[in-house]
């Protein structure tokens, strides 16, 4: 009987240790597929707020867009990059602890938690809108359902991976805030600039400069993140003329060392910035010393903001790495 | 008395009836076949190592192995498999043993077949250490292992210290209760670390899932020692572990200071296990099995079940890391997943299998 209880009380300890190991296991994929998957859309925001006109979000979703906007709250970085971009930055009452470093935001916002907002804060700032990624979805289907019938348009535009999908969600925000013609113009902005860098490819391609491979690293040793085709950054990559080590696989992943070291990249890119130096980390990897890269002192590190947030600022990243693949032509 | 008490003498501890050797049936196998089984142990570990050294995501044939141990073959080999493949591997089997051996240890110490080193709140602690050490910025530095070390040590002596509050003849109920108690309550803060820290969530879960990846040979060199030691220090208690399975009252009828002897004996495990836990992460299952298969094909008596629990965790986990850096390359599965994954079949498997042999 004793034994018994002393054989329950360990199993369940023990069930609580692995739970946890398969909760944690969980939480990543989640948090890794949340990143690819779409709103899981709501059940269509209705008419109360007496509106104008009706849009689709993003998510597939049926919203009523506000008359007059003079309040927005939004809790994505890459939407606040845009929503500032659009010069909106000063209707912002709220936004997200991520986003602190977007320019122009609202003086006096409210700094909420992307996942978790605090929703009596938001009830009593009753934005006209609220913009969301899927980040903040991954709980509920509609945890904004109370912001809705008060009246605040809810709209979501899942996190995208693609350029096309940027640009999609940019001209959706512009035309939900009623700033069609900005948001053309920033879109536009956005292609020029690629098209510069990809020019520069070209030119350097036909100077004879040859194909590069890359390899870009999202986290850093042990755990070793990076993505292949599907991502915008792999996009950018082979429109710089280079070619990403992990383009056969789609989406983001994450690799073994030993996939790395054997494609031997010429180039490596990482965007870590919770260590000191993710640079030197790369470069002090034991077993890595024979990789072209490491051997060349070509790792670099490129701007977490502007390579990790999707939208309009992903030009910048691109500008970084078109300036550490073709050095002669950025003479700084 | 003795024989039919429900612990951890004679195959799958009190599940089933008794083991192969020894126990209720007596003492009458041949010498030679135990040497034997052991030599197939010993067989079993090397050639778990060597295809775990041969075989990865790179595409590598064995002959470039082979070639690039010996120092030939280009730098990128060279390096890919001394610098990446050999120490993760030699790390893998360190970690098994270390594993094997604790649980057996542990299980014996708190008469408990389904006892566990992580039930006293090692790997709890370890990872509270560790989340400090990553919240401090110090991440992976040498101060990641040490304060999941010195974290691991910190709750088992809190684990002690409460169970002897609680009971002053620390009996293992007691022990495995306390232990409990502080492996929620550190989870819970390092929960509350993840929540508050949300930039560290998903790293503090990759750790905790375990990966044998980049870790160098400061795990390996570390472990080694510290393994050898524990193991020469568990083997010469063979006797003494015995003599404690029987439960308390048998002990101190024998002579034995049972609380004081089973307080040793679970530092020491926490101190190994510890280690394990800090440079690899949480990594479950070995630490339940290994013990439990080692007993089932070699016997309850530790001067076996010790060394046998010890090859087997060890092979183990060298298999399953092959696995998570192989199945699905180039990407990477977290080991400590696996485990399970491979484990319980493997379990079933033979538990079904010595069954049916009675």
């Amino acid at each position: 009987m004793q034994a018994a209880n002393r054989a329950n009380k360990a199993k369940k300890a023990r069930r609580a240790v692995s739970k946890r190991a398969y909760a944690a296991a969980l939480a990543v994929s989640l948090f890794a597929s949340a990143i690819l998957s779409s709103c899981g859309g709501g059940d269509g925001g209705g008419d109360e707020a007496g509106a104008g006109r009706t849009l689709t979000d993003p998510s597939g979703k049926k919203i009523a867009v506000p008359d007059r906007i003079e309040t927005i709250a939004v809790l994505a970085p890459s939407l606040a990059e845009i929503v500032s971009a659009l010069g909106l930055g000063g209707k912002v009452v709220a936004y997200d602890s991520s986003s602190a470093d977007v320019e122009g935001m609202g003086e006096d916002a409210a700094v909420l938690d992307m996942e978790s907002p605090d929703m009596e804060r938001l009830l009593a700032l009753s934005p006209d809108i609220l913009l969301v990624s899927s980040l903040s979805l991954y709980d509920q289907e509609n945890p904004f359902q109370t912001l809705e019938d008060a009246g605040t348009c809810v709209a979501c535009v899942p996190t995208s991976d693609s350029i096309e999908d940027i640009e999609g969600d940019i001209a959706f925000v512009a035309s939900l805030l009623g700033e069609d013609e900005k948001g053309e113009e920033i879109i536009e902005g956005m292609r020029e600039e690629i098209d510069l860098y990809s020019d520069m490819a070209k030119e350097a391609a036909d100077a004879g400069a040859g194909e590069k491979t890359v390899y870009f690293e999202i986290s850093a040793a042990p755990d070793l993140y990076s993505f292949g085709s599907g991502v915008f950054l792999d996009e950018l990559i082979t429109m710089l003329g280079a070619k990403n080590i992990l383009s056969g696989e789609t989406g983001w992943l994450g690799v073994t060392e030993e996939s790395v070291v054997e494609a031997d990249p010429d180039v490596i890119f990482t965007n870590v910035d919770y260590i000191d130096d993710p640079v030197g980390e790369i470069l002090s990897r034991q077993g890595w010393e024979g990789v072209t890269a490491i051997e060349n002192g070509d790792v670099y590190y490129i701007d977490k903001n502007a390579s990790a947030r999707p939208s309009q600022n992903v030009t910048k990243a691109m500008e970084q790495m078109a300036g550490c693949l073709y050095p002669e032509y950025f003479p700084d | 008395m003795g024989h039919g008490r429900a612990g951890c003498k004679g195959g799958a501890g009190g599940i089933g009836s008794g083991g192969t050797e020894g126990g209720p049936r007596g003492f009458g196998h041949p010498q030679g076949r135990r040497v034997a089984g052991f030599a197939a142990l010993f067989l079993f570990a090397a050639a778990s190592v060597a295809l775990g050294v041969l075989i990865g995501s790179a595409s590598l044939s064995p002959w470039e192995v082979i070639a690039a141990l010996l120092g030939g073959e280009d730098q990128t080999t060279r390096s890919l498999v001394i610098g990446i493949r050999l120490p993760r591997v030699i790390l893998a089997f360190l970690t098994g043993a270390a594993l094997g051996l604790g649980g057996t240890v542990m299980q014996s110490v708190l008469e408990n077949p389904l006892a566990s080193p992580f039930g006293l709140g090692v790997s709890a602690g370890a990872g509270l250490g560790v989340t400090a050490a990553m919240a401090a910025g110090a991440f992976g530095s040498l101060l990641m292992p040490v304060a999941g070390f010195a974290g691991g040590i910190l709750a088992v002596f809190l684990a002690l210290s409460l169970a002897r509050a609680m009971d002053v003849r620390t009996s293992s109920a007691t022990v495995v209760l306390a232990g409990m108690v502080l492996s929620l309550f550190f989870s819970a803060m390092m929960d509350l670390a993840s929540a508050m820290m949300p930039e560290y969530a998903q790293r503090i879960a990759l750790w905790q899932m375990g990966s044998f990846a980049s870790k160098g040979w400061r795990g390996p060199a570390v472990l080694s020692v510290l393994l050898a030691l524990c193991f020469a220090i568990f083997q010469g208690k063979a006797t003494l572990l015995d003599v404690l399975s029987f439960g308390d009252e048998q002990a101190a009828g024998m002579g034995v200071d049972a609380p004081r002897e089973k307080r040793r004996l679970i530092i020491l495990v926490a101190a190994l296990t510890g280690a394990a836990v800090s440079f690899a992460g949480i990594i479950g299952f070995v630490d339940l099995v290994a013990p439990h298969i080692a007993r089932r094909l070699f016997g309850a008596s530790h001067r076996r079940a010790l060394p046998a629990a010890a090859l087997l965790g060890g092979s183990f986990l060298v298999l399953s890391d092959l696995a998570a850096r192989t199945f699905a390359a180039p990407r990477e599965i977290p080991v400590g997943a696996l485990t399970a994954l491979l484990g319980a079949p493997f379990f079933l498997y033979v538990y079904v299998r010595g069954r049916g042999r009675e």
